[in-house]
């Protein structure tokens, strides 16, 4: 059952991250990159590290938050 | 050409380690080679001698107390040189995107689409700032820790400026002021490790701390001030960042 779990996370992760690098819009990609790193808290708590997937969890928002920073100076769509 | 480039890098990585899963031990194997080692001293002592039910917390800030100031300390650099980087005030802030422009009211007043502002001042930061807390003081006990309580602090912060106008925000922290603060934590922490010194130990070992208490409550108490200076590192390194951040990026709102 984990393993099946884990193999879903694992395929999960790999799909987000092809999406997050064909993305038109930047904005997208920030988003998609935040559901990258609960996908990541997911993984670390089913491995038995929950101070890990905390630290993750928060580190996540905040980092997204800074790219949504950013963005706000720059073009969003992408060439 | 470089997105499919990129693709083809990032298949690469991922069927490396794939291909090593064979050799990598089970999660949990008592008989791995890290496993083997160490562990079992941790497992069988580390309840009785740093008095903190949650071994990873005893492993970071006790065992490996050394190796966790000079990751704070590596922290304080990062923001310090992000503020190098960012340091030279652009002759003109950029303008924001017109995509991204605040919705305006027949007023003038821009409208804030998402979340109230005062629901998220007078609700949703004060329930992050006391899990901040909580989770600094019960760290030892429970999950979290010095690092995720300064992140969470950090986070307030970080919504209060998203939220509120950039002129007036409720925590009015300058940006030097912020470095300063940052580089608090790894005082803190170090001058822990003099306190012990002072008691008669060796640097950062907590029950020399001269408290006339048992020794397993000084492992205690010396674990939550390196935390508590871990936490202002962290915060303060956050926030630094967020003003060097800011300062580059003029919002369409800023002079309403």
């Amino acid at each position: 059952m984990t393993l099946i779990l884990q193999a879903v996370l694992l395929l999960g992760l790999i799909g987000i991250t092809v999406a997050i690098i064909f993305g038109k819009d930047l904005m997208i990609s920030v988003v998609i990159y935040c559901a990258f790193s609960f996908l990541t808290m997911l993984l670390y708590n089913i491995m038995g590290a929950p101070d890990v997937a905390f630290t993750e969890a928060v580190i996540g928002v905040i980092s997204t938050v800074f790219f949504i920073i950013i963005l706000r100076s720059i073009d969003r769509k992408t060439k | 050409m470089r997105k499919t480039i990129t693709v083809i890098l990032l298949i690469i990585s991922v069927l490396v380690p794939f291909m090593a899963f064979d050799v990598l031990p089970v999660i949990g194997d008592p008989q791995s080679a890290p496993n083997t080692h160490v562990s079992d001293y941790y497992i069988e002592n580390a309840i009785e001698e740093c008095n903190s039910p949650n071994m990873v917390t005893a492993v970071i800030v006790d065992y490996r107390a050394f190796d966790t100031m000079f990751e704070t300390t590596v922290m304080f650099l990062a923001g310090l040189s992000v503020v190098i980087i960012l340091a030279n005030k652009p002759k003109r802030r950029i303008p924001a995107h017109s995509s991204l422009r605040r919705m305006k009211d027949a007023g003038g007043r821009p409208i804030y689409k998402t979340v109230n502002k005062d629901v998220m001042i007078s609700v949703i930061e004060p329930v992050i700032l006391i899990y901040a807390i909580y989770v600094l003081f019960h760290g030892e006990v429970s999950l979290g820790g010095g690092f995720q309580a300064g992140a969470l602090i950090g986070m307030t912060y970080l919504l209060d400026i998203m939220v509120v106008k950039r002129d007036r925000p409720i925590f009015d922290i300058p940006k030097a002021r912020a470095a300063a603060i940052a580089g608090f934590g790894p005082l803190i922490y170090a001058l822990t490790g003099i306190v012990t010194i002072l008691g008669g130990g060796l640097y950062l070992e907590y029950n020399k701390i001269p408290l006339p208490i048992h020794h397993a409550e000084l492992h205690s108490i010396g674990i939550t001030a390196v935390e508590i200076g871990v936490t202002i590192g962290v915060a303060g390194t956050i926030i630094t960042i967020l003003n060097a951040l800011m300062e580059r990026i003029s919002f369409d709102d800023d002079n309403d």
